[in-house]
């Protein structure tokens, strides 16, 4: 049976697509066309899904909230094509491949990562059609030369970009830290983030940073970085990388009796890290989009998680917490909810599906509600989240919980 | 001081742990001639059973001892399913195929039945904190533990392939299976024994790492498997003694290496090592010449 | 299943393949740029799958690192176009050739170490090389990738101010592909071909017929990685962005398991096996969240279900000659001994009495076992000598050390006046120093057609270059020792079985083809160990004759023998070995009835007896 559907799935996709050569194919409609055609390419399943699947609820989850109200100016939007990657580069280049071929498409997300990000930019840089890049904190995604000059005319970030973490990391170091310790994990994301941090360090003042090391993702034991930032007596260590990983940075701390705080990256604040440290999550603090740790919720956070909570109910994006949503889901989930929202709003804006009235629409938007955020854009600036949005939160014990509490800068 | 202490406890405790991958890949080696591509996700069985169970509720003795059953019998399968019927053909590659085969196979049913995202082990030996004053260094509990039961291990592993009627059988086998079936030597059940050992090894070990990292998910142990590997081939595929050596040695180079020079060269030290040792004694440091009658 | 193997003709012949690529020529036109990308993903999985099948599949070599090949193909390529300016089709072509180079450099130690240590090896480069990638932050870009590589997606890729597009792309790649394909055939069925897959099966054999199994082993590893160079060089201006961590261990592995399932040893498997697994990521999408277990068991079950995977279930069997360049024309098998440098019985008598072979006083130990304890021998050309004795003599073992298979502890061993004592096997083979063990070894799955032609090893001319494009030259000799061959199948009577796969024939036609084999080499010195063993009658008289028409030529013949019979008529002289001494030197007639012989060997009080 199985055999059969599949074989008559590859059946009509062999003649839809014959039948798409046939006919002529227009790029841009000047009204908008019965459905609204996205594309989406993720780390749907693998290593990785948490984020891409994250980031297609959060999709969906906009999508339905459209449709229920009637679609964009009347007309219902669908996800036209969902594809795989597992965060694999030469995967989301087929896949991003087949989204631009289809002219029908109107706008596209992103891969969750960095790495097939990068690797498919280009392609949809030079397309024109609006990009939104929902998780990779890489701002080149945005940002090609540097985040202070033109971002990619189609490409809108909604991803807590790394040059705003590290600015905020940086702001609340100056502070309290003299000596302080840096690690990384190896990758893009980790060595970007150093490179942000010292940058805004420096800016901030005298450079204090004693120390600095790497891992690689996925390692056992951390003990010869510690040891040499133990050596080089730091205040604190400043980490940059994935929650699995710190919480084998914070045993190895635990391990070799090294007792300064541990100031971390958003991945801090996940499951992973949680689960990982256990008891010694204590102390530990990390930058986080605040948007879900304010009481109240703002309107469109809790328009957000209780739709949410609707759909898919209290799982392991939501958290623990049947109240409140965890604060990881902002970067998970939310982030995407967001991206798409803006972008069906600027084709409702601009009631047409030529990407250069999308663009300009969505630069013309000021002060929009999202779940993360409040969101302005303009032709320079293309990212959504910016250091207001981004708070320090450290884990404190609350009779026999614990929880995460926003730290005052 | 204090620096160097730390280094050399965390890396012969992680060179323990290689040391005990490296003789479960070895058992399987001496019998079949098989590597099996796939004991890195039957490190993680064995570290995700016991988590959940644990997680369950369960006695954490109790699912140790359970999940290295199950590891055990992982390995039991992957025998019967990826390694009998495709050895026949000798000197067909198939084997590298169908061991990875079981892996991807074990990696994605624990993707489903498990999710994707770490979760926690739990403190089996000791917590992250419980340390002991040694040479003017914290020491970590854990480490200790880890190595003394790695060790350990390894050491009556070789005493049993000594001194042990199976042990014997063993040696046979790997030696020369066509001659140890005419002596009498019940080649299959060697076989079968050499694989569940394989497994319940893998499962300890995966154990043991976990244990020091904390966390374990469904991609954890390709890398380690790829270590092992080296410290296997170091150490000399012919004995425990010698897997335990090339461990130990990878270990501590790796951790030496991570702290006075840097984490980068780590890496690439272990490669270095393994092209080094290869180029000048390729039966490993403990291996013997293979002589070949014409 | 003569449709089985009609089909599988179909598939694999040339006419078919041309078809194909004009019909994929001509629809990449029309499809989407999409599906013409993915056929480009394809070609280059199709030659990565080559190259792991011509090291592993036919010289027999295991390599877990060969992403790293890769890698150096496509990080060079880049750079070289972006840093250095080269046109495109040069910066490409350095890409492959400092991959081949390092393939090369790598597989130095593959003299000394066994197959396995050289997989591990394998193994520490492809990880050293994506280490490097990642930490070499100035040309590769580290961790943060290569960016704005030119590449075709984005029209940024020229050749000479042409704008190359998917299409054009992927129209280059395809005749790329065609010419590698056709090149690969040429070279597999060449004596190359045959000399790579001898050293995979049978390396000791090989080195006997001229074959150095190092230099094998390095020229195959060399080709294998300036091949995966090719499809790195490709890859890079295909996606026009490079990260580390498209070249990691599993990289490798997903090569090595596209070669394996396609069928190693099978040029058209690797084809299917490559379009296989590019595809298969897609399709499995299907399965959602189950794609993962459903590829483990693809990959688990292929081998049970496929043996020899593809290829296997096509019945797809690569041959090793170029059987159609066979002349009509018939040589009689004289042609085949006629090359050799030397003599013939119509020589001179005094060329015939200058000693070809020369061995004084030769020792061989085996850590504490005297082997042979001081031996000396003349061998004549044109004289068949018969060395006799029990078991455990040192029969054996002394033409082990003529042959060069083990270095005689002292002693001096001249051939043609040169001292070859511990030289190499392959290296005395060339000399024209032939022999043939004590079981035939042939190289199974070779017909006993191919497997006689692998004799001639040592006398081929033409380079491996002239081998791949069948140049009229490479056509003019594979032609002549074809039929060379022809005819020496025909005085052994062989000609019937010429085509059959030689393991699936009887011992003594095994044993036949081995010493047709020998002679096809146009050998100086002939030494035979125990030939007569296990032949029948027939195939007795077959082999006498072949001896004869050898020492007819001026061959310089030696016979380990313990058929008396057989010796009798055939022997000019019989030496008689015991405990690695010789006791007994002299006519046959005066060996039967000489009392230490009798004591040591044919028994005291026995009649003579085979």
């Amino acid at each position: 049976m199985a055999l059969m559907k599949r074989a008559a799935k590859a059946l009509s996709t062999i003649t839809l697509a014959s039948a798409m050569f046939a006919l002529p194919s227009h790029y841009a409609l000047a009204e908008l066309p019965g459905m609204i055609k996205i594309g989406m390419t993720s780390a749907l399943t693998g290593p990785y899904n948490e984020f891409g699947e994250g980031n297609r609820r959060g999709v969906e989850l906009a999508v339905e909230r459209w449709n229920a109200k009637g679609g964009i100016n009347g007309h219902k939007i669908e996800i036209t094509l969902l594809l795989d990657d597992q965060l694999n580069p030469d995967r989301a280049v087929q896949n991003m491949r087949r989204i631009l071929d289809n002219k029908e498409i109107v706008g596209i997300i992103g891969p969750a990562g960095s790495g097939p990000s990068l690797a498919v930019i280009d392609m949809v840089q030079a397309d024109g059609r609006p990009y939104i890049n929902a998780i990779p904190q890489t701002p080149t995604v945005t940002y090609p030369d540097s985040v202070t000059k033109p971002p990619r005319p189609n490409v809108f970030s909604f991803a807590l970009q790394n040059n705003i973490e590290a600015s905020v990391m940086a702001q609340y170091l100056t502070k309290h830290v003299k000596r302080i310790g840096v690690i990384h994990e190896s990758t893009a994301y980790g060595v970007s983030g150093l490179d942000y941090l010292n940058e805004y360090l420096a800016k901030n003042g005298a450079n204090t940073v004693v120390a600095t090391d790497s891992y690689n993702q996925g390692t056992q034991d951390m003990t010869a970085q510690v040891a040499r930032l133990a050596k080089a007596n730091v205040e604190a260590i400043a980490a940059i990388g994935l929650g699995k990983d710190l919480a084998v940075l914070r045993r190895t701390m635990a391990r070799m009796n090294v007792k300064v705080p541990l100031i971390a990256s958003n991945g801090a604040l996940g499951q992973p890290f949680q689960e990982g440290a256990g008891e010694l999550v204590l102390g530990t603090r990390g930058t986080m989009i605040g948007a879900f740790a304010k009481r109240p919720l703002r309107e469109a956070t809790k328009t957000f998680a209780d739709a949410y909570k609707a759909k898919f109910g209290v799982d392991r994006w939501w958290g623990n917490d049947p109240q409140y949503p965890q604060l990881f889901t902002a970067i998970s989930v939310a982030n995407a909810y967001d991206g798409a929202n803006v972008l069906f709003e600027g084709i409702r804006r601009a009631n047409s599906t030529d990407p250069q009235a999308i663009i300009k629409a969505i630069e013309s938007i000021t002060n929009f509600d999202g779940v993360n955020a409040v969101y302005s854009f303009s032709k320079s600036r293309h990212h959504a989240l910016d250091i207001d949005g981004v708070q320090i939160f450290e884990y404190v014990k609350e009779g026999d919980k614990t929880r995460l509490q926003p730290v005052s800068n | 001081m204090e620096f160097f202490a730390q280094m050399v406890t965390s890396g012969l405790s992680v060179g323990a742990v290689y040391a005990l991958i490296g003789l479960g890949l070895n058992l399987t080696f001496w019998t079949t001639r098989v590597l099996n591509f796939g004991q890195g996700s039957v490190l993680m069985a064995g570290a995700m059973i016991t988590a959940t169970m644990v997680a369950h509720g369960q006695n954490v003795y109790a699912s140790m001892f359970a999940s290295m059953t199950i590891t055990g019998v992982i390995l039991l399968l992957t025998e019967r399913v990826g390694v009998k019927p495709l050895i026949k053909a000798s000197g067909s590659m198939g084997w590298v195929v169908s061991t990875l085969g079981i892996g991807v196979f074990l990696q994605g049913f624990a993707s489903i039945a498990f999710g994707t995202q770490a979760i926690a082990f739990p403190d089996v030996l000791f917590s992250s904190g419980d340390t002991v004053e040694l040479l003017g260094a914290y020491i970590s509990k854990q480490y200790i533990a880890v190595f003394a039961i790695s060790t350990v291990t390894v050491c009556l592993m070789e005493l049993f392939l000594r001194k042990s009627t199976w042990g014997y059988a063993v040696r046979a086998v790997a030696h020369d299976s066509t001659l140890a079936a005419l002596m009498g030597i019940p080649v299959r059940n060697v076989i079968i024994f050499s694989y569940l050992a394989s497994g319940v090894l893998a499962g300890a070990a995966g154990i043991l790492i976990a244990q020091i990292a904390g966390t374990v998910d469904p991609g954890f142990g390709l890398h380690l498997l790829v270590l092992a590997f080296v410290g296997a081939v170091v150490g000399g595929m012919g004995s425990a003694f010698g897997s335990l050596l090339g461990g130990l040695s990878l270990g501590l180079l790796e951790k030496l290496v991570g702290g006075y020079v840097s984490p980068a060269w780590a890496e690439a030290s272990a490669f270095i090592l393994l092209v080094a040792v290869l180029a000048v004694r390729p039966q490993g440091l403990f291996g013997k010449r293979e002589v070949v009658k014409v | 299943m003569n449709a089985m193997k009609r089909i599988s003709a179909i598939l694999t012949s040339s006419w078919t393949i041309v078809v194909l690529a004009g019909v994929l020529m001509i629809a990449s036109n029309y499809c989407e740029t999409g599906t013409v990308q993915m056929w480009s993903f394809v070609i280059i999985n199709i030659l990565l799958a080559q190259s792991i099948n011509l090291l592993t599949g036919v010289t027999g070599q295991i390599s877990l690192g060969h992403a790293g090949f890769f890698a150096i193909g496509a990080y060079v390529s880049a750079t070289f176009i972006m840093s250095l300016g080269l046109p495109f089709p040069f910066a490409v072509a350095c890409g492959t050739g400092i991959s081949a180079v390092v393939g090369w450099l790598l597989a130095i130690p593959s003299g000394r170490v066994r197959e396995f240590y050289l997989a591990m090896m394998s193994l520490a480069f492809g990880l050293i090389i994506y280490e490097l990638a990642r930490e070499w932050r100035s040309v590769t870009g580290g961790v943060m990738g290569m960016r704005g590589i030119p590449s075709s997606t984005l029209g940024s890729l020229r050749i000479a101010d042409l704008a190359i597009g998917t299409v054009a792309y992927f129209q280059i790649l395809l005749l790329v592909l065609l010419a590698t394909l056709y090149m690969l055939r040429n070279f597999v069925k060449s004596h190359f071909g045959r000399a790579f897959y001898a050293v995979h099966v049978n390396e000791i054999a090989a080195g006997t017929l001229g074959i150095s199994q190092e230099k094998t082993k390095r020229f195959s590893y060399a080709t294998s990685a300036g091949l995966a160079g090719l499809a790195g060089g490709f890859y890079a201006h295909l996606v026009g962005y490079l990260t580390p961590e498209s070249f990691t261990l599993m990289r490798s592995v997903e090569i090595l398991v596209m070669s394996i399932v396609g069928g190693l040893g099978s040029l058209t498997g690797q084809v299917l096996g490559a379009t296989l697994f590019t595809y298969l990521p897609q399709k499995l999408q299907a399965f959602a969240d189950y794609q993962f277990m459903v590829y483990g068991l693809v990959l688990t079950f292929s081998f049970i279900l496929l043996p020899k995977g593809l290829a296997g279930l096509l019945r797809l069997h690569t041959r090793y000659s170029k059987l159609d360049l066979l002349p009509n024309s018939t040589v009689s098998a004289d042609a085949a001994l006629t090359g050799h440098s030397n003599t013939s019985l119509s020589s001179p008598p005094e060329r015939l009495s200058i000693p070809l072979l020369q061995i004084q006083n030769v020792v061989m130990e085996f850590a504490g076992l005297r082997a042979l304890n001081g031996v000396s021998l003349n061998l004549y050309p044109g004289k068949i000598t018969a060395l006799v004795g029990p078991n455990g003599s040192g029969k054996s073992t002394l033409v082990n050390v003529i042959s060069g298979i083990y270095r005689p502890t002292t002693g001096s061993i001249q051939f043609n006046g040169i001292d070859i004592a511990g030289w190499s096997s392959h290296h005395i083979a060339t000399l024209g120093v032939v022999r043939t063990f004590q079981d035939p070894r042939n190289v199974p799955s070779f017909t006993v057609r191919e497997n006689i032609l692998m004799g001639a090893h040592r006398l081929y001319h033409h380079g491996a270059l002239a081998a791949a494009l069948n140049t009229p030259r490479a056509r003019a000799e594979e032609a002549l020792f074809l039929s060379r061959v022809a005819a020496l199948m025909q005085e052994a009577g062989l000609t019937i079985h010429a085509d059959t796969l030689i393991s699936e024939l009887p011992y003594g036609i095994q044993r036949l083809a081995e010493v047709a084999r020998a002679l096809a080499s146009d050998p100086e010195l002939l030494m035979l160990d125990e030939p007569a063993a296990g032949l029948s009658e027939a195939e007795s008289t077959v082999l006498t004759r072949l001896i004869r028409l050898a020492r007819d030529h001026g061959v310089t013949v030696m016979l380990i023998e313990h058929h008396m019979d057989f010796l009798t008529d055939l022997v000019d002289e019989a030496v008689v070995f015991d405990a690695g001494e010789e006791i007994y030197r002299g006519s046959m007639t005066g060996m039967r009835t000489n009392p230490a012989v009798m004591e040591a060997y044919l028994g005291i009080g026995e009649n003579q007896h085979a």
